[in-house]
């Protein structure tokens, strides 16, 4: 660590410690927030199914078709790159991309839209969603800036494609890397992949779902999410890969879900709320005009859940328990490293800060005393 | 014991001929006394309701004949366990011939006149095929490949041979793969000979039908072993393999990109016309028209067999659509073919340690700020410096994947030229290979004219070609190339 950065740190940290000490007085305390939230079982109601999912019951001809692709096409191409000077959304490339994702999902046998063959423009295509739906859908992608994977319903993931839709914030690339970290920690320790693990904020489901398929047979996963929708989509998903019997899905607030295994969690894994609130307005319009803000405002400096995740993680995990949190960057990473060394330094060891793909550092790891 | 083998070994060997006259006609080809058989051989005809009877003493009495036949001809028959090895041998030892002693060999060196398919001359036809094998047996380089897979079948009776799996495993798939060759044809000469026999027997008892029949037979074997010529040609280690293909455009801007798009575009509609499955793996468009770079996955077989006749540079000379003076500018695009290896297969083992993982096109703060549908990846090699990339998977955790198969094969394809390098029988192909060569020429102005620079094959149908009719270029080149190296 050079100089400049350490500087930058300890002013960070005098700072957070400041802001973590007003708001651990101000936050509701673990045991407070059960009582006011009304945790129940998820209800019947099904999400949204999938469009690729959904049963060919349209149809349309191949030329149809083809005007609205061509029509698509061109709206796409329309953009250039307007979005991504704006506020680093996706260019027409990207979009066009998206089409032919779209036209994957829409269709039965997308084949004569996606190959330049000359088919008779008289056959008809089988459709998952109306043609009328498609431009409707298609507009939205474009002139509302909806999110390519809720006009798809789906986000793929690793190996995963999850359910998702609006009120659940869509897996992100960079969170894949946390089942990374986990395979690499389970394959050393047998012990750890029979326990029991807690995704805290589960949303679709993913890092449960991820670490589900990785773990022993007795390997068990606890994913709670505040939000009921949240847990809609996260139940939808694990029963979509048959994980039921390993993963149970649990509405409710922070660890309250969780007070019969204090002490008893093997490892502990989130991608919390850390964008901090001032940032909340500037967005990609995708995500602050569509997404949940419940799992992207961290409060004034983001860290605010991260934080709470500590003290949970010094709580829950048993000796030799594992945790790893998403942090919006460097900053945070550090401030964690810090907090957890200065005010939890006799609960965790072995604190590791580790990079993404494009170099941001962006996960802290760390094992329970 | 040996004849229970023999009969395997007729049981598995293909005939379009009626399968009672096949297994009646094989038996008489091992017996050393013709005459008793064919007798039997022509009452079972006229008596069909005997039928079973009279096969059952046709196969005691084979049985015999056969075995002392064999021991004759096969010394290795009573001590080998391994029922290939001795197939192999037995095969290997005999040339198949007619009743009155016909080789293929012969009928190559009588010369029949070769008529047209369409005139029902068993000789043409037959002379024809025997040509054909004739040519297949020097595309597989026959004689090599008979010593080869001695030395193969050597080393996998060595009792240590598994201590060392790996190398095991490559020796008994290589074998394996040899061995499928030799039956190959083995298989095919058998056939034209009972097809002969058929026919003359036939001729000798008048049965008018029987010979028509079997003519038949011939012509429908005489078309398909035309088809096995040329899947001789394909008959590299590595020629079964899907592949990877990846145009890049030389220098010239978008003129040389727009060209680089029209190869990729070639590549693509040939690969949906052979019935392939295209995947766009990587791909680096131009600002303004074409592509940069690009790498499709062509899967199925033989993709690499053929694709690998692509490799070098491409030359286009047209009048530019991106030249407001509409000035005649000449392109380049370099095209490299990569077979992708079956697990287990692969040459280099790669080390995680070894690798750089970078998200492509990363901007901003990442993570919940953005909302991206784009996770590719680019992964480097560290020691050799190789890159492979890969965006058009809809997870980052596929991209990575895909990356890394493209990685394997480019690293595999390296290991492979190294090693070739040092054997000196593969370093003439080699060259006349490399990427930087120029292999094609494309003439749209001021005459049009695609030209292969290594066979002198040309077509003056431009859009075609464009289109994907590239396999006449594919097949010249290959028969020329194989057909030159044998000489």
């Amino acid at each position: 660590m050079n100089l400049s950065s350490l500087a930058r740190l300890s002013s960070l940290s005098t700072v957070f410690a400041s802001r973590t000490l007003n708001r651990s007085i101000a936050f509701k305390p673990i045991s407070c927030s059960s009582s006011v939230s009304v945790p129940h079982a998820p209800t019947s109601l099904n999400p949204n199914l999938p469009l690729f999912l959904r049963p060919p019951t349209f149809t349309a001809t191949l030329s149809d078709l083809q005007k609205w692709q061509n029509w698509a096409k061109n709206l796409a191409s329309s953009i250039g790159s307007s979005f991504t000077d704006s506020d680093n959304g996706p260019d027409s490339e990207i979009l066009h991309r998206e089409l032919n994702w779209l036209i994957e999902d829409a269709l039965q046998n997308p084949k004569p839209l996606l190959t330049r063959n000359d088919s008779d423009h008289d056959i008809v295509l089988q459709l998952r969603a109306d043609l009328g739906d498609l431009y409707t859908l298609w507009k939205q992608r474009i002139e509302k800036r909806r999110p390519f994977q809720y006009i798809v319903g789906c986000e793929h993931w690793r190996d995963l494609v999850l359910s998702v839709e609006e009120g659940v914030l869509i897996p992100r690339p960079e969170t894949e890397l946390i089942i990374d970290l986990v395979d690499d920690t389970i394959k050393q320790n047998e012990e750890l992949k029979e326990g029991l693990w807690v995704d805290l904020g589960t949303g679709s489901g993913a890092i449960a779902i991820g670490i589900g398929k990785i773990l022993g047979d007795s390997g068990r996963v606890i994913a709670i999410d505040l939000s009921p929708i949240a847990v809609q989509v996260a139940s939808f998903n694990v029963n979509r890969y048959n994980l039921q019997d390993k993963i149970s899905v649990k509405q409710g607030s922070w660890f309250e879900p969780l007070i019969e295994f204090e002490g008893r969690v093997a490892g502990f894994v989130s991608n919390p709320p850390y964008i901090p609130s001032g940032h909340i307005k500037g967005l990609q319009a995708e995500v602050g005009r569509h997404e949940p803000i419940l799992a992207l405002d961290g409060g004034e400096d983001g860290m605010s859940d991260l934080l709470h995740l500590c003290k949970g993680a010094a709580l829950m995990l048993k000796p030799g328990g594992f945790f790893a949190f998403e942090t919006n960057g460097e900053d945070q990473c550090l401030f964690l490293v810090d907090h957890m060394e200065t005010i939890h330094h006799d609960s965790f060891h072995n604190l590791k800060i580790i990079p993404d793909f494009a170099g941001i550092q962006r996960f802290v790891t760390g094992i329970r005393i | 014991m040996s004849s229970n083998i023999l009969r395997k070994a007729y049981n598995k060997r293909p005939s379009s001929i009626i399968s009672r006259y096949q297994s009646i006609s094989k038996l008489f080809l091992s017996s050393s006394n013709p005459q008793i058989q064919s007798t039997d051989f022509y009452s079972s005809i006229d008596k069909p309701q005997h039928h079973a009877s009279k096969f059952e003493f046709l196969s005691k009495n084979a049985s015999g004949v056969s075995l002392a036949s064999n021991k004759r001809l096969n010394f290795s028959c009573g001590c080998s366990l391994n029922n290939t090895r001795l197939l192999f041998s037995t095969q290997a030892a005999v040339q198949p011939s007619t009743a009155d002693g016909l080789t293929v060999d012969a009928i190559v060196a009588n010369q029949w006149t070769i008529l047209d398919e369409s005139e029902s001359d068993w000789k043409s036809h037959a002379s024809a095929i025997a040509q054909s094998i004739r040519l297949i047996k020097k595309r597989l380089q026959w004689e090599k490949l008979k010593v080869r897979l001695e030395m193969l079948s050597f080393q996998l009776e060595k009792p240590d041979l598994w201590d060392d799996p790996v190398h095991a495993g490559k020796i008994s798939r290589e074998h394996g793969s040899l061995m499928g060759k030799m039956k190959l044809v083995n298989g095919l000469e058998q056939e034209l000979i009972e097809h002969i026999d058929m026919i003359k027997l036939a001729r000798e008892e008048e049965d008018h039908d029987l010979e028509s029949e079997s003519v038949k037979a011939l012509l429908k074997m005489r078309q398909s072993v035309k088809e096995k010529e040329l899947e001789a040609l394909l008959a590299g280690e590595h020629d079964s393999c899907s592949c990877y293909i990846e145009v890049q455009a030389g220098a010239g801007g978008t003129e040389s990109m727009d060209w680089a798009g029209m190869v990729m575009q070639m590549y693509k509609m040939w690969a949906e016309r052979r019935g392939y499955g295209v995947t766009v793996v990587d791909e680096m468009r131009g600002e303004i028209a074409g592509i940069k770079r690009a790498t499709i996955k062509v899967d199925g077989e033989y993709a690499y067999g053929y694709a690998k006749a692509e490799v070098g540079a491409h030359r286009l000379v047209r009048i530019s659509p991106f030249d407001a003076a509409k000035r005649r500018h000449t392109s380049f695009a370099a095209v490299a073919v990569t077979p992708i290896l079956g697990d287990g297969s692969h040459h280099v083992q790669i080390n995680e340690s070894d690798l750089r993982i970078e998200r492509y096109r990363s901007g901003g703060a990442g993570g919940q700020h953005a909302n991206v549908t784009d996770s590719a990846v680019r992964i480097t090699h560290i020691p050799t410096g190789i890159t492979a990339a890969c965006q058009n998977e809809r997870s980052q955790h596929q991209n990575k994947a895909s990356a890394m198969a493209v990685l394997q094969s480019r690293l595999d394809q390296r290991e492979m030229a190294r090693q070739a390098q040092m054997n000196s029988q593969y370093t003439q192909s080699l060259t006349d290979n490399s990427w930087g060569n120029q292999i094609r020429s494309y003439v749209l102005h001021p005459y049009r004219m695609v030209k292969d620079l290594r066979t002198n094959f040309e077509v003056s149908d431009t859009d075609s070609v464009l289109e994907g009719e590239i396999d006449d270029f594919i097949l010249s080149f290959l028969t020329d190339s194989m057909d030159k190296e044998n000489e």
